[in-house]
């Protein structure tokens, strides 16, 4: 068995193990929520909700009662407003902009400029895994550097919709689209970041649970956009080194200097 | 005090010319801003019943995935024995967002209303260039016959959603004529689009009558003068990326192509999104402001009782105006711009939320202390408030960065612009659709017929948007053709169903509004219906219903703001509750209702 066959025999394994896998949510809410900083965002969601549900419970609370009592048989009053109902408006709004606005708007920049697009502090992580992705109609590609650590060399490990990680260790992904743009949407993770042809744009995550989980494309990419997807499989980390020193090895028996298409990929960058 | 001499120079400058005899220079190729507001509002009709359908076949597809659809299968889908197919499902939502933004609200909201009611709420005799109108609405009439030849092309109409993101909207991703015809045809209603707007922001600076000082438009002028200036600055910007996005389909250059297509150094695909947004945010606003204006009249009319805190309102809509194109990068959160601008754009979004809520309590407060009229208008007008209330708060989830992560590209994003846009923006016409009926054809629409459509329409768009938001929640990306492949979404098939089921309902129902629009106009006697509810603007009190060819006999001299209701004075002396715009009053009641 040459290594290119078995390279194709493993990955149709993997394929088959991949498809079996994640189960359906059960209802309505948010996903099943297994990465390391999700929650930032989850409270995020819940804060807003709530806010937004009260602010619009009252309005519609002030709302219904003036129909009942300000009806027809009700008296008008040629009134544009009074210094007290203009400053109960404009206090009331001014405490929801800097209760709800600016909560969320230091929430944020803390937990962008620390986590979500921290990506110089997360390559400089010694625990880090870094994958490439590339984006095409319609799969998700993905190279890991293998042990050399370098991209572009022969033992790297390629997989098509099947992207495996470590469990607990911080992964970081370049992502690159060859046709047209495409996002790149976890939703069990919470993260999501467009692949777009020309550019490299980053996104990491760490998972903290193992089991499998979706790779989505949240980008209308094309007719067949809704079958643009992959497996995320969380693995523990043996199990995850012991993956990538067997699927690295049979790529070492595979490689083709000569098959150009196998060659994409680029030297890794600092985002 | 408004001369005498004030008054004659404005009737110099606006002579009475004879009303056109001949069919054709009447009811077609018309320079009456009246007859153009009409056809404006004909053509935006059918374009809306038209979206409205490609949505039922889109909802069928969610609730029914692969089946026949029943009725417009055969008709429609013949090349694939009636189911929809992946293709024909891309080409239905995207032809389904490019007309309902382009051919059928904005030609409602502005063209109809913008036409018809702005020299009349002005006090002017046309709009400042009649034929330039003329010419708007023949350059939309052909974007319009562009987007029907579209479907009827080789490979069909235009794939790459309504945003014809680039390199997707190139060659590349959509081969075939009907894409380059749609990206033309909003080519072509741009240009009518600026042709108009150009004519509205030049009518209401020049053209108010007399004694029309700013600050005594009613706010529905202010909704369509903002609209328009923003349609003015912003919609050459979107004429010009489709016509670079036409010759990268057409003419081999590469503006917005990179990756492996762009052989010749590429383009940059960003780049088309950037000039597709900075018009596109403020395409927002463009539809929401003429219905806020709309809503903030009628809700003051019917609470007979003046707007609350006008100047604040205005304000709020300037401000909203101009922060309007500042704001527009949170489209882009996640195609990998820069942390600083991204949150700049963050800063903006969330400082944007403080007029529009002026806006919307403004509007709210008004009715506080009033003296409700529950019509049809003001059914509309209130369901208005309630559902862009919906629609204005969960935009907060997506003005911010790390939410966005999450929800961005989600059905949360498509039910959030639903309610403003199309919740908001249809109630919206809606509202201004049975409020000015009786001015636009001098006769009244069924008040029954009209509020069982209010409540087949309010509770459906509701009950419909409100299913796009909790499966966007539960994280269903837009746009699947299929949702059900992903184990995650197989959970929400029910609720899509569902929703489904109340698409179907919200769309039988319209069949009310087409019945009564019909039944009205063509098997309805004309009534006295010059000012059927007591409203203080010009064309209620100046003008008759439907209006002389030259709206007013003589140009009337504006005396005071548009919401004068409920003044005691006036009700001793006149015995009715309100007083006109140009009206002479009791001594005392000229004064503009502000605070004390």
């Amino acid at each position: 068995m040459t290594g290119r066959r078995l390279l194709a025999a493993l990955g149709a394994l993997a394929a088959a193990t991949a498809h079996a896998a994640p189960l359906p949510e059960k209802g309505f809410g948010l996903p099943l929520d297994v990465s390391r900083d999700g929650h930032h965002i989850d409270s995020l969601l819940w804060f807003t909700l709530a806010a937004i549900v009260a602010i619009y419970l009252v309005v519609l609370g002030g709302m219904a009662w003036t129909f009942l009592r300000h009806g027809r048989t009700h008296r008008a009053a040629f009134s544009g407003g009074s210094r007290r109902s203009i400053g109960l408006l404009v206090g009331s709004i001014a405490v929801i902009a800097l209760a709800v606005d600016g909560h969320l708007f230091v929430a944020t920049m803390r937990d962008m400029n620390e986590v979500f697009w921290n990506f110089a502090e997360v390559d400089q992580r010694p625990d880090v895994v870094r994958i490439e992705v590339n984006a095409h109609q319609w799969a998700w590609v993905a190279r890991y550097a293998g042990p050399d650590g370098r991209f572009g060399t022969e033992d790297d490990v390629i997989t098509t919709n099947d992207i495996r990680v470590p469990v607990g260790q911080p992964v970081l992904i370049q992502l690159a689209s060859t046709d047209v743009i495409h996002s790149f949407y976890l939703p069990n993770l919470r993260v999501k970041r467009d692949a777009v042809p020309g550019m490299i744009n980053g996104l990491w995550f760490q998972a903290e649970q193992a089991g499998q989980y979706e790779i989505a494309c949240a980008q209308h990419c094309g007719p067949n956009h809704y079958k643009m997807r992959g497996v995320l499989t969380v693995l523990s980390r043996e199990a995850y080194q012991q993956w990538l020193r067997e699927f690295s090895e049979v790529a070492v028996r595979g490689y083709d200097p000569d098959d150009q298409e196998a060659h994409w990929g680029w030297p890794w960058r600092s985002l | 005090m408004i001369t005498a001499a004030e008054l004659k120079a404005a009737e110099a400058s606006q002579p009475i010319h004879a009303e056109p005899t001949s069919f054709w220079r009447k009811y077609v190729f018309s320079i009456d801003h009246k007859m153009i507001g009409r056809q404006f509002l004909w053509a935006g009709l059918i374009f809306l019943l038209l979206g409205g359908t490609l949505a039922m076949m889109i909802r069928w597809q969610w609730a029914f995935p692969g089946r026949k659809v029943p009725l417009l299968g055969d008709l429609f889908l013949h090349r694939t024995g009636g189911v929809i197919g992946p293709a024909e499902y891309q080409q239905l939502f995207t032809a389904h967002g490019l007309i309902m933004v382009f051919f059928a609200v904005t030609p409602v909201l502005i063209g109809a209303f913008g036409n018809f009611l702005i020299p009349l709420q002005i006090g002017a005799r046309d709009m400042a260039f009649p034929k330039l109108n003329m010419y708007s609405f023949w350059a939309f009439a052909l974007s319009q016959v562009l987007v029907l030849a579209s479907f009827f092309v080789t490979l069909g109409t235009g794939g790459a959603g309504w945003t014809t993101y680039p390199p997707l909207s190139t060659s590349i991703g959509t081969p075939g004529s009907g894409q380059s015809l749609m990206v033309l045809a909003i080519f072509v209603t741009g240009v009518g689009s600026t042709m108009g707007a150009v004519n509205y922001v030049t009518t209401i600076i020049r053209l108010r009558a007399p004694g029309m000082t700013y600050l005594r438009l009613p706010l529905t002028m202010w909704g369509i003068w903002l609209t328009a200036i923003l349609n003015a600055l912003f919609v050459p910007v979107l004429g010009s990326a489709g016509l670079l996005l036409l010759f990268d389909r057409d003419f081999g250059t590469q503006f917005f192509i990179a990756g492996a297509a762009g052989v010749r150094g590429g383009g940059d695909p960003i780049v088309f999104q950037h000039l597709f947004w900075i018009f596109g945010h403020p395409e927002v606003y463009i539809l929401i402001l003429p219905a806020w204006g709309i809503v903030g009249d009628v809700l003051s009319f019917f609470a007979r009782k003046p707007h609350h805190w006008y100047k604040g309102s205005v304000g709020a809509m300037v401000a909203v105006t101009v922060l309007s194109a500042l704001v527009y990068g949170h489209h882009m959160f996640q195609t990998g711009m820069s942390p600083l601008l991204g949150e700049g754009f963050m800063f903006f979004t969330l400082i944007i939320s403080v007029p529009s809520m002026i806006i919307v309590m403004n509007q709210v407060f008004t009715l506080w202390q009033g003296s409700i009229r529950f019509v049809t208008p003001m059914l509309f007008a209130l369901g208005t408030v309630i559902v862009f209330g919906v629609g204005g708060l969960t935009g907060l989830f997506l003005g911010d960065i790390s939410m966005d992560l999450y929800l961005h590209d989600t059905m949360f994003v498509v039910g959030h612009f639903h309610f403003t846009m199309a919740a908001g923006s249809v109630l919206g016409a809606m509202t201004g659709i049975y409020f000015w009926f009786p001015k636009m054809f001098g006769k009244q629409l069924d008040e029954r017929l009209g509020k069982i459509h209010f409540w087949f329409t309010s509770l459906g768009l509701t009950a419909v948007f409100g299913g796009q938001l909790l499966v966007g929640w539960a994280g269903q990306q837009r746009r699947l053709y299929d949702p059900y492949q992903y184990t995650f979404i197989q959970g929400l098939h029910g609720l899509n169903t569902w929703t489904s089921m109340f698409a179907f309902t919200l769309f039988a129902g319209q069949m009310v509004f087409i019945y009564n629009f019909f039944k009205t106009i063509f098997f309805t006697a004309p009534t006295n219906v010059q000012n059927p509810w007591g409203i203080p603007t010009l064309e209620w009190t100046d003008a008759a219903s439907p209006p002389a060819y030259h709206n007013f006999d003589r140009i009337p001299g504006v005396l005071r703001g548009p919401h004068h209701l409920s003044d005691p004075r006036v009700e001793e002396r006149l015995e009715r509750d309100f007083l006109g715009q140009a009206e002479p009053g009791p001594e005392g009641a000229t004064s503009a209702v502000e605070p004390a």
